[in-house]
């Protein structure tokens, strides 16, 4: 049989088939992209935080915009090539938009890739507002010396085995005890014993023992009568840690688990039904709750229970031990506890909660608990924006003027970092403020030529202008030596090196390659550092919604890309059979096209311009 | 539509065109944010700065949709199905700020007008 309408249009409609669908299939489209622009409206009017202004950097997304509406010209180009029989063309603007698509993931390729290695920090400390500045930068990188703390090493050593990112958290474990019933061991073990390596081996501390159910039905009742000997040993003290002696501790407890649970539940059931008995349905279920024979009933029950069940440990410790066991020099000092532990390094996101330097344990995310000692876990990094936004609002909020809350945070007024890279140099007429100290009163400093120049106009700063310290405005104080005077002349002159809109330099954000040196180098107490995150959906809700929309809009060009990619290189059949048909496609291929055109219209002002 | 090859020869000519106006105006959405004399209402970003800029992108969203997707040739049924897709969008918007206008969740003094507002006492779930 023969499919009408697929060729040509139906008369009452004006439409052929695929059309129909297609146009449905976008009427779907604008309620799920429809959907996310009102999760940004409301994300946004709702934030209680600074939103990120015209935070990303413009030029990459004028870019690609230029680039989607180049490939919507050359989509329909391509499609009137083929109405016009012309095979040749249609391959030229069909391939033209093919590169358009792959330079637009390129691109997004670029953004993404800046935001994935682009640290915030969000400091925490005392004061009025809890402190709330945030630093941004990148990351340095750090290793172990050999007493197992944190030393900074050169950037270029980054790929070298035993080298990490400087912002871990360092704690000097001793032993370690596993929930057996969860099921999300194997990553953290293996990096775990990869991590101790040869010189340590993690062992059992004491051997794992459950009732032996046949012995405990044998009629020895009493579980506390029973000697140690008569329970099953799973494992013995001292096996090592491996995944293997995990899963097979689990099996134990689990098994030993599901008989309890088949204990609690034959009493409970025995209870019932005598009390069903005793009182009758009816008037049962008010004795269960409220009545004191009930509650009588089930407290000796409980005392049964507990002989009757098995009640293996749910958690199991091992203890970190040197594999060359430590010779004391003199026996009459007791060995140092460190001498048998070792430095695991751990990545703050794998921690259940903030520890700070001194704590004497720390929780990984499947409940297994490092006891220890938490090191000095500094976050170490380089800072290329300053943003008291944050601060500013909390101080609004309790009533205070911002500007004194800002410059009593820990940023600006802790002890000044020594040979840091603009050569400071303590003598006896230093200047003792810290270099954020320094850029932040040379922000003022710009923020008072412009606040005069704008009231010229009738006009105020910014809320970003006043609390917001840029990556390029970090580099213009620091060409004129951090000194305020200076960049207060050389803003009022309208002379100050910015970076604009065009440059490439900063095309994706602050340029650590070129400007590295010349960010200044901040280290961060662990007790300081209150939140911490790259620039991914975990740091705020503009981000989230920001890779949700673009990531989708991505997928969409993905996916649009393939199915014109489909046409040009194997529509020449479908030609040189039934041309129209082919050029139905091809329309039909690009309606769906310029709806991603269309969208990104509309994300292109929204993420990069409000 | 452009059906006939006379008429597929015009309408590309068409498509230049709106392609260059898509361009120039994307070129003059960017100036309305970052050059100064074209910066309208206060200083920065403000809901004069977002309007324009909807309006442009409203515009521009517009030319696509009659002349590249050739809505302007087609026939109601399919501005149904476009309005339905639009109806459906602004159900999901009207859904989230139903949600919003929940007392028990937004009923604190922050958001007493329906924004928040860090000069009011920010108070948890229940009001506290």
């Amino acid at each position: 049989m023969e499919i009408p309408f697929i060729v040509n249009a139906r008369k009452d409609t004006g439409l052929f088939n695929s059309k129909v669908g297609i146009w449905l299939f976008l009427a779907s489209e604008v309620t799920l992209f429809g959907g996310l622009f009102s999760g940004y409206l409301f994300l946004r009017l709702y934030a209680d935080y600074p939103w990120p202004e015209r935070a990303l950097p413009v030029l990459p997304g004028l870019i690609n915009t230029f680039v989607l509406i180049g490939s919507s010209v050359t989509v329909v180009f391509a499609w009137a090539a083929l109405k016009m029989r012309e095979w040749r063309k249609f391959q030229i603007y069909m391939a033209i938009t093919l590169v358009c698509a792959g330079l637009f993931m390129v691109l997004k390729g670029i953004e993404y890739n800046a935001k994935f290695g682009h640290q915030a920090v969000r400091l925490q400390g005392g004061g009025p507002v809890q402190d709330n500045a945030i630093v941004e930068g990148h990351l340095h990188y750090a290793e172990l010396n050999d007493e197992g703390l944190m030393v900074e090493v050169d950037e270029d050593r980054k790929k070298d085995d035993g080298v990490f990112k400087a912002n871990r958290v360092l704690v000097k474990a001793s032993e370690l005890t596993f929930v057996l019933t969860r099921p999300t061991h194997e990553a953290y073990v293996k990096e775990i014993l990869r991590q101790a390596g040869s010189n340590h081996k993690i062992t059992l501390a004491e051997s794992y023992r459950v009732i032996d159910k046949d012995e405990l039905n044998a009629g020895k009742m009493n579980r506390d009568q029973l000697s140690n000997t008569e329970k099953a040993e799973i494992a013995e003290k001292g096996e090592e840690l491996s995944i293997d002696l995990l899963d097979k501790l689990e099996d134990a407890y689990l098994e030993a688990r599901s008989h309890d649970r088949k204990i609690r539940t034959q009493f409970l059931a025995a209870s019932w039904d005598w009390i069903r008995n005793e009182k009758g349905v009816e008037e049962a279920s008010t004795y269960v709750i409220e009545k004191e024979i009930w509650k009588d009933r089930r407290a000796e029950d409980a005392e049964k229970i507990k002989i009757l069940s098995l009640r293996a440990p749910s958690e199991v410790t091992f203890k970190v031990e040197p594999v060359e066991p430590v010779e004391p020099v003199e026996p009459v000092e007791p060995v140092e506890p460190d001498d048998s532990s070792f430095t695991l390094v751990l990545e703050p996101g794998d921690l259940v909660k903030k520890v700070n330097v001194g704590d004497l344990s720390a929780k990984l995310r499947d409940d297994t608990l490092v006891s220890g000692r938490v090191l000095p876990s500094p976050v170490i990094m380089g800072v290329d924006a300053l943003d008291f936004r944050t601060t500013a609002q909390r101080a609004e909020v309790e009533g205070l003027d911002p500007f004194p809350v800002i410059e009593g945070t820990w940023l600006l007024t802790h002890e000044a970092h020594h040979g840091n890279h603009d050569g400071h140099s303590e003598g006896s007429d230093a200047d003792h403020r810290n270099e954020f100290k320094k850029i932040w009163d040379c922000h003022m400093a710009w923020l008072r030529a412009e606040t005069e120049r704008l009231e010229k106009k009738d006009r105020v700063p910014t809320l970003n202008d006043k609390f917001r310290v840029n990556w390029d405005q970090i580099l213009a104080y620091g060409g004129l030596g951090y000194d305020a005077e200076k960049v207060y002349e050389e803003s009022k002159a309208r002379t100050l090196k910015r970076s604009g809109l065009f440059d490439l330099d900063g095309f994706a954000g602050a340029n650590h390659k070129i400007h590295g040196k010349k960010f200044p180098h901040l280290e961060i107490p662990r007790a300081n550092v209150g939140f911490e995150s790259t620039f991914t959906p975990k740091w705020n809700t503009y981000y989230a919604i920001y890779f949700t929309i673009t990531g989708l809009h991505g997928l969409h060009v993905i996916g649009g890309a393939l199915v014109l990619g489909y046409y040009l290189f194997f529509g020449r059949k479908m030609y040189d059979s039934n041309p129209e048909w082919l050029a139905n496609r091809v329309e039909v291929g690009g309606l769906f096209w310029h709806f991603v055109d269309l969208v990104w219209i509309f994300l292109f002002p929204i993420l990069y311009l409000m | 539509m452009a059906d006939s090859i006379k008429e597929v020869k015009k309408a590309k000519k068409l498509y230049l065109f709106i392609g260059t106006l898509l361009f120039v105006f994307t070129v003059v959405t960017v100036m309305v944010a970052s050059v100064e004399w074209l910066d309208f209402g206060g200083h920065g970003f403000d809901a004069m700065d977002a309007t324009i800029g909807l309006c442009i992108a409203a515009f521009k969203a517009t030319l696509v949709m009659l002349i590249f997707m050739h809505l302007n040739h087609e026939r109601p049924m399919v501005y149904f199905f476009y309005a339905l897709g639009l109806v459906m969008a602004f159900f999901c918007m009207w859904l989230i700020g139903w949600s919003i206008s929940d007392p028990i969740e937004f009923g604190n003094e922050s958001y007493s007008d329906g924004f928040y507002d860090p000069s009011k006492p920010a108070t948890d779930v229940h009001g506290r």
